[in-house]
């Protein structure tokens, strides 16, 4: 009898639940992304638009909601900067609210509506009801919901998966020694329902606009000690 | 038949209290603008000074006009006459002689004939404590006429007899200028009928300049021997359903329940002529005589009750000012666009079925998030041909289908966050043209590890306004750092070193940051 073998999608798919090891690619239905401190913001805010631009094939919308507050202390988002993140100017939305509760009501509604591939929203602290509901509306509009938070909170959230993002020094530009290279991140991932919490060191990958796990190391995170080994030896080469 | 009907009313207070007038200041120092009854009985007339109107009745009670404010009154009249047609316009030819001109042509019948219709015009008025006098008649120069000279309050001149009706109201009632007027008395011509019998030519003739001119103009104008054309205080909509209540309606429950009824007529209207409304309002008449709107704005053009209704909701029924009571509802399209111009494009067959998302989905979307929200909460980016970051691209008001973008796009690297207007920081730069050693931004000192730079944005000399004091008028050095902590900034020195304007030295300024 001759069994089909399934497809690399599908592998690459079924094998990040099952090992916690593996950098987890795909998004669930509702992310929480946290900066481990307020000036990695820029940082947070980019490993969500991977997140949420992580679905090559899909041409639907990505909605951004913004809270005043948030606004008043991060800046704009400029759509000319979120293209290198895999996010084209036609795909962008941005929806700004005054308060939290709007920002996450517009979220749900994004959500919900089947109209967006998928939205973020700022929020410093969501009730449980609510990542509940914003859970529930993701499934419902087979769309990817992420909430971006200012610091990793401890509270209780529906989220499947938590990171906190931390921005690392750049990778070695090729051309010039000067210069910054390529963004490199931490991601922790503090909480997650299909497995144990486990951290990456992720590089952007040039081609997808994504990340990757840097080092080389492909499918595996490296911890601290072991990349300060790696680092000259990459930086020889 | 063309039938108008005309309302005025006088400006008084209540008809017992003591002489009381409005006074103006003019060239000739105070001088009477409106009376009451009571002033009037005493003698007293429009324009005469009040040095002369005191010395008359020394007990006259006087304050000062608001001409502006009146007519201001006028108008939100204008806008609660619109349960009785949706042309209602102000007539404002004659100083004093303020009024409302309805088209009620063909409508009269919605109302129970033109009896009825005056009857409750009228009531309804007094209620709002506004006495009027109204009438009813083929042209609207007639309906004037009747409205302001006639002696029974409510007049309904018959169909076809304007020549009849208008002849026995006294010269005034032609809207004449007062040059023109005093000279007909003169000839001893009181009352219009008395023009009937003299031979057009004569009379033009005799009148001739700009004031006698319009004595033959107004006398057609009145009799229907030439058109009218009225001015409405805003275009009629073509898609409007409305409902009239029985009593008052003072809660919002009382407006939600016949609101898909109105939504459904409304939608059925726009779907016949293959229209989707942009903009709806929904315009509550209270007893008061105002009215009170709630209005929303559709990305597309819809006509589906279902989202039009969730989209009034969204906005907030309580929202309608109900005041003492609204008595009639409408429901109209302001705005109305043909459905077909703006389909989606077809979705191609590489594309899943997940991605097959209708556009009306994100319209509808779209729709739901701005009535809550606001207007403008809704925005998509639109590269713009500027090398200014801050006006290279703008985010304007969010459609289903993406804004058109410029061909040409470069990839140099730019922030995902922008502060707009830059903020500014402190530096200590190792040479006076590279890029800082340190800088403390947001009172956080930071040392700087890696930087590319310059890239030199130039002003853009072109643009009207850039002088010197100008911030984009400086040229700006833009610098892509990197800290300790690896996290990197888009900085940018401003102005040159020993060039561009001496008075101000270079300053540093953070513009973005990178991931």
């Amino acid at each position: 009898m001759i069994v089909p073998l399934p497809t690399p999608a599908r592998l690459l798919h079924r094998a990040s639940p099952q090992d916690p090891s593996v950098f987890p690619q795909g998004a669930e239905a509702l992310e929480e992304v946290g900066a481990g401190a307020p000036a990695d913001a820029a940082a947070a805010l980019a490993f969500a638009l991977s997140r949420l631009a992580s679905s090559p094939s899909e041409t639907r919308p990505i909605a951004l909601v913004t809270t005043a507050d948030w606004l008043s202390q991060r800046g704009r988002p400029f759509a000319g900067g979120m293209q290198g993140w895999g996010l084209g100017r036609d795909r962008l939305i941005w929806v700004r609210t005054r308060r939290e509760g709007e920002a996450l009501w517009a979220l749900e509604e994004i959500l919900k509506s089947g109209a967006a591939a998928g939205g973020l929203a700022t929020a410093a602290a969501p009730p449980f009801v609510v990542t509940r509901r914003l859970e529930f509306a993701a499934r419902e509009g087979s769309a990817v919901g992420i909430l971006l938070r200012a610091g990793p909170a401890g509270d209780l959230s529906a989220a499947r998966r938590r990171w906190r993002i931390a921005a690392q020094p750049s990778s070695l530009d090729p051309w010039d020694a000067a210069a910054p290279g390529g963004v490199r991140l931490r991601a922790e991932l503090l909480r997650r329902r299909d497995g144990p919490p486990g951290s990456w060191n992720l590089e952007r990958d040039d081609e997808t606009g994504g990340f990757r796990v840097a080092a080389g190391l492909a499918g595996h995170g490296v911890d601290e000690g072991e990349q300060r080994r790696l680092q000259p030896a990459v930086t020889a080469a | 038949m063309k039938a108008n009907s005309a309302a005025s009313n006088p400006p008084s207070p209540p008809p017992d209290a003591a002489p009381f007038a409005l006074v103006e200041r003019g060239a000739r120092g105070l001088t009477l603008h409106a009376l009451n009854p009571a002033a009037r009985a005493l003698g007293l007339h429009r324009g005469q000074s009040h040095a002369d109107a005191c010395a008359i009745a020394p007990h006259l009670e006087s304050a000062p006009a608001e001409v502006e404010h009146d007519l201001e009154a006028l108008r939100r009249l204008a806008l609660w006459a619109e349960r009785f047609s949706p042309a209602v316009s102000v007539d404002t030819t004659l100083p004093v002689y303020e009024g409302l001109l309805l088209d009620m042509t063909g409508g009269a019948h919605l109302f129970g004939g033109e009896a009825a219709l005056l009857a409750d015009l009228r009531r309804r008025l007094a209620q709002a404590a506004i006495p009027a006098h109204v009438a009813i008649a083929d042209t609207p120069a007639a309906a004037w006429a009747l409205a302001r000279f006639s002696h029974d309050p409510e007049t309904i001149a018959p169909p076809g007899r304007m020549r009849e009706a208008v002849a026995g109201l006294p010269m005034e009632g032609l809207r004449l200028e007062p040059a023109a007027l005093t000279l007909l008395k003169r000839f001893g011509l009181k009352q219009i009928g008395d023009l009937y019998g003299l031979p057009r030519g004569g009379l033009a003739r005799r009148f001739r300049g700009p004031a006698g001119l319009r004595v033959v103009e107004r006398l057609d104008q009145a009799l229907g021997a030439i058109d009218e054309p009225l001015d409405p205080v805003r275009p009629a909509p073509l898609y409007r359903a409305s409902i009239v209540f029985a009593e008052p309606v003072t809660h919002v429950e009382g407006v939600a329940y016949p609101l898909p009824d109105l939504a459904r007529a409304l939608g059925q209207q726009l779907e016949r002529d293959g229209r989707g409304a942009r903009r709806l309002a929904l315009i509550g008449f209270r007893v008061d005589g105002r009215t009170t709107v709630i209005e929303a704005s559709l990305s597309a053009p819809a006509a589906a009750p279902e989202h039009m209704l969730r989209l009034l909701r969204e906005k907030g029924l309580e929202h309608l000012d109900l005041g003492f009571g609204i008595d009639a509802l409408m429901l109209c399209a302001r705005v109305a666009e043909p459905m077909s111009a703006r389909q989606g494009e077809m979705p191609t067959e590489m594309e899943g079925e997940r991605q097959a998302a209708p556009p009306q989905a994100l319209a509808a979307l779209i729709d739901r998030l701005q009535a809550r929200l606001g207007e403008g909460a809704v925005r998509r980016p639109q590269a713009r041909e500027s090398w200014v970051p801050e006006r290279s691209e703008a985010w304007v008001r969010a459609t289903p289908q993406a804004p058109p973008q410029p061909a040409a796009q470069d990839d140099r690297p730019r922030p995902i966050l922008l502060f707009d207007p830059p903020e500014p920081v402190e530096t200590l730069a190792g040479l006076p043209d590279g890029p800082p050693a340190h800088f403390t931004w947001r009172r956080a000192p930071r040392r700087v590890v890696k930087a590319q730079g310059p890239e030199r944005l130039s002003a853009e000399w072109w643009r009207p306004g850039a002088g010197l004091a100008n911030r984009a008028a400086r040229t700006r050095d833009y610098y892509r750092v990197e800290d300790d902590q690896g996290r990197r900034y888009w900085l940018f020195r401003e102005g040159l070193y020993g060039r561009e304007d001496a008075d101000h030295s270079p300053s540093w300024w953070l513009h973005g940051v990178f991931a």
